[in-house]
């Protein structure tokens, strides 16, 4: 309907669709400061192809992004649109042209209504981008409509008018695609969109790309999860150090070589976990319950275990994390840590414990960005360090965080810089050092490797081996499937709040484990 | 999937008005908590002392509504947009003296609605460098404004001059006699509505259908929402900042010329230090210090409530240093209500 260009009638100058590509990308570069973040990126996207633009973190893949998207300008190259040279793009002049982001963050107006965030870019682009005009509230509210039913939300006038801050996190990415393909997209580029959802929504995501890719929009994905590329299929556009290292039909190559290209290094999916040495009980969850989130969970763990736990986004998982490390405290039950009732009200509680919370949104909830990593690293036990006149003792504070960011491997010329000069697979091991400076007796890692790159996850994972390995008790909550099957001696599926199975994860099949995840709810999403 | 992630949004128990929910929905509609300080305030007032049941008592806070108004539709404007202004008491103060100053001795018959356009025009100038040096130096706003409230007041006083005029330009004078509605009470005493309250009226009117009708009020209400996804989406960043401390400062212009209209006399010290008070009374409307949110009915209302507070204690015998002390706990109260709707 309204992807008219490509369902209608051919685009004007368009003689034969396989002769001109929708976008070409030709010898793109771009330097930040004397670092080479692009050496010459070339490649074509044809409509209605599904590509997917892959590389570790740090490989420039975000960076083309951008350019294609008009975020920024290239320093030398062409992108060539129908066959003619576009320029420098702007933000608006590549809306106009078609191509839709939808951003890692979603990048929704949290304070604007669910139909402005949808509606309000077309009128935008109709405008040209000045501001200085009226707007078309019902063509507005016609347009979301259109798209919000799309993705299959509802479009009552009590969601339109829904901020968009108030709704989880799975609708906003929904609403986030609404909006890409609100007007006439020709390509859609979705950067990571599978970071934040579980495996169920990403179904229902790969449901729209096949129904954009019907209609002769292009879809390039941008990601560093293999597993979702061979399910998806398309073209792989891999990227490794600023360069294009292959280009390739995905189907026709193993996850193994598409991995070796990305970080070239060879991967391994064997389990980390083996041998574990379980020592004495460690810790005893006794009928946690918090209202609306989860209810009457109960478990046990020894000191040396790795407990997985894994749900749907809104299987309570995310809370019960939250309880355990007195984020947000539950309602009723009790935890007792080495026999002694340690319930945390705060997490300054958890923290005296001797419980350790690194948690899912490391930006946000974790790490001080701007700081240098020493001071993150150093925080929870700045007492400890106190010196004469309870000033500050530098060189101690210093020594414990070089201790730590050569116990973890983090790549860091200097423990002053700030953390945010980092990739995410670093930041995540600041983060992780950070806690052990308490010593804890239990690790509590929320999606340790969210958004962390193949080449860290490894290093990541060997980290949490040698914490058990030393006797301290690990629960590790994620969505992450092989990553709990790669590391956990036992693994609990919660549903809508409650811990519904539970799995030795030695010898544990990837599919069993997903079915108990997703039982319930299978027949709604089918519907689809 | 819509189904299964979507039933977390939904507020749970339609089906019964239960405290929480009418609690909720409080939450979203701070004008609402402001109507009901405005009630308080009125019936406590009006029970201690009757005379407060009186014609000319709304008449004066209406009459000394306007100039705040004005400023706080201005401030409205720019804590939408995730700014903040603190210098439009010194472009009024600028305007109105340097305005008043011209038309006594150059042009004496200048007519009002020309005296109207010379003020928003130069006020919206001073705006416009505001919203220039904030976006320029992508400093935040709050330095900004303090820096250009200092240097347009010394400005002022060391050019301009510090005389008081007491004989104002006829047209003014003129203007600010109107008569909108003349009340006769039973006691023969006559108050007047001024007619220069519909300025207020009109501007409200206007800055609601900019901010609710226009592409550059949703734009101002994204920027505050958040300046770097509205940047990514195509929004244009100088042209809401420099919209937002423009129109700030056209009407802090026109509020300067109604100062002088209602008050009969220009003097170049007044407004000044009254910019927290302003900044205050859009707060207690329900806008957010942080940006992204507030409307102009709340405005209105934070206004009427300040001016309320300002005008009637010494009706009840509180004396007038304790109208700080109560404005104050009203803002805290409000912050307070207001920042638990983020929680949530």
């Amino acid at each position: 309907m309204q992807l008219k260009h490509e369902a209608g009638a051919p685009h004007p100058g368009e003689t034969s669709k396989a002769a001109i590509p929708y976008l070409e990308i030709r010898d793109i570069q771009k330097s930040f400061g004397g670092v080479r973040a692009l050496k010459g990126v070339s490649f074509s996207i044809e409509p209605g192809q599904i590509y997917h633009l892959m590389g570790e973190n740090g490989c420039g893949k975000s960076t083309l992004i951008k350019i294609i998207s008009g975020a920024q300008p290239a320093d030398a190259g062409e992108l060539l649109i129908d066959g003619k040279p576009v320029g420098h793009l702007t933000p608006v002049a590549a809306l106009a042209a078609g191509i839709e982001t939808v951003y890692q963050d979603f990048s929704l107006l949290p304070n604007l209504s669910v139909a402005e965030n949808v509606g309000l870019t077309q009128q935008l682009v109709a405008a040209s981008g000045k501001l200085a005009r009226r707007l078309d509230l019902a063509h507005m509210r016609q347009t979301a409509e259109r798209a919000l039913a799309a993705v299959n939300l509802p479009t009552t006038r009590a969601f339109l008018s829904t901020r968009t801050d108030e709704l989880p996190m799975a609708t906003r990415q929904l609403i986030a695609i609404a909006r890409a393909i609100a007007s006439d997209a020709r390509l859609v580029i979705m950067d990571e969109p599978t970071t934040a959802l579980t495996k169920h929504e990403v179904d229902n995501l790969i449901g729209i790309v096949g129904r954009l890719r019907a209609k002769g929009v292009a879809v390039l994905f941008v990601t560093h999860k293999l597993d979702e590329c061979k399910s998806i299929g398309g073209r792989a556009v891999i990227m490794r150090d600023g360069q294009k290292v292959a280009e390739c039909d995905i189907a026709d190559h193993t996850k193994a070589e598409l991995g070796f290209w990305m970080t070239g290094k060879v991967l391994d999916e064997a389990r980390y976990r083996s041998a574990p040495k379980f020592g004495d009980d460690l810790l005893a969850v006794d009928a946690l319950s918090l209202k609306d989130a989860f209810a009457n969970v109960s478990f046990s763990m020894r000191r040396g275990e790795i407990v997985g736990i894994t749900g749907l986004l809104d299987s309570g998982r995310n809370e019960l994390a939250r309880a355990i490390a007195g984020v947000v405290p539950a309602d009723t039950g009790r935890i007792r840590l080495n026999g002694k009732d340690v319930t945390p009200g705060k997490p300054a509680d958890a923290i005296d414990a001797g419980i350790g919370y690194v948690p899912e949104d490391r930006l946000s909830e974790g790490l001080f960005l701007e700081k240098p990593i020493e001071e993150n690293i150093v925080v929870p036990v700045l007492d400890r360090l106190r010196g004469a006149f309870g000033i500050l003792d530098g060189r101690r504070s210093r020594d414990l965080a070089k201790r730590s960011v050569e116990d973890l491997q983090v790549v860091t010329p200097d423990v002053a810089n700030p953390v945010q000069s980092l990739s995410g697979g670093n930041q995540q091991r600041v983060l992780i050092g950070r806690w052990l400076t308490i010593n804890p007796k239990l690790l509590v890692l929320h999606g340790p490797t969210v958004g962390v790159d193949v080449g860290s996850k490894d290093t990541i994972y060997r980290i949490i081996q040698r914490l058990a390995d030393e006797g301290m008790g690990v629960i590790i909550i994620s969505d992450d499937l092989l990553e709990l099957l790669q590391n956990c001696d036992r693994i609990m599926v919660m549903r809508k709040g409650e811990v519904v199975e539970a799995f030795q994860a030695e010898a544990l099949e990837e599919e069993v484990l997903y079915r108990a995840l997703v039982e319930e709810t299978t027949t709604v999403r089918t519907a689809l | 999937m819509t189904d299964t992630t979507f039933n977390g949004a939904t507020p749970d128990g339609n089906d019964k008005v239960s405290l929480g929910s009418a609690w909720r929905w409080l939450l979203r509609h701070p004008p609402v908590v402001t109507f009901a300080l405005i009630v308080l305030v009125c019936l406590v007032v009006g029970t201690i002392n009757t005379d407060f049941w009186q014609v000319s008592n709304l008449f004066d806070i209406l009459r000394a509504s306007v100039v705040r108004g004005l400023f706080a539709l201005g401030v409205l404007v720019v804590l939408a947009s995730g700014g903040i202004d603190v210098s439009f008491t010194a472009i009024a103060a600028f305007v109105m003296y340097t305005v008043t100053m011209l038309v006594t001795n150059l042009l004496p018959g200048l007519p009002m609605p020309v005296i109207l356009l010379v003020a928003a025009a130069g006020g919206a100038c001073f705006g416009a460098l505001n919203g220039v040096l904030v976006h320029a130096l992508r400093a935040p706003s709050l330095i900004v404004t303090i820096g250009t409230q200092y240097v347009i007041c010394s400005f002022l006083l060391t050019f301009v001059g510090t005389a008081l005029f007491m004989n104002i330009p006829g047209s003014m004078e003129a203007f600010g006699k109107v008569a909108l509605f003349t009340h006769q009470s039973a006691n023969g005493s006559i108050s007047v509505l001024p007619a220069f309250v519909l300025v207020l009226a009109v501007a409200a009117v206007v800055t609601w259908w900019i901010l609710e009708r226009t592409l550059i009020g949703r734009a101002v209400y994204a920027v505050g929402g958040n300046p770097g996804i509205a940047e990514r989406l195509g929004y244009n960043l100088r042209t809401v900042h420099i919209f937002v401390f423009a129109y700030a400062g056209l009407l802090a212009g026109i509020a300067g010329v109604m100062h002088v209209a209602s008050n009969r006399l220009a003097n170049p010290f007044d407004l000044a230090g009254t910019e927290l008070e302003i900044i205050a009374a859009v707060v207690l409307g329900g806008a957010r210090i942080t940006g992204g949110s507030g409307s102009v009915i709340g405005t209105l209302l934070g206004v009427v409530l300040i001016t309320l507070v300002s005008n009637v204690l010494i009706l009840v015998g509180i004396p007038s240093t304790w109208q700080l002390a109560i404005i104050g706990v009203f803002i805290v109260l409000a912050g307070t209500v207001f920042s638990l709707r983020a929680k949530r």
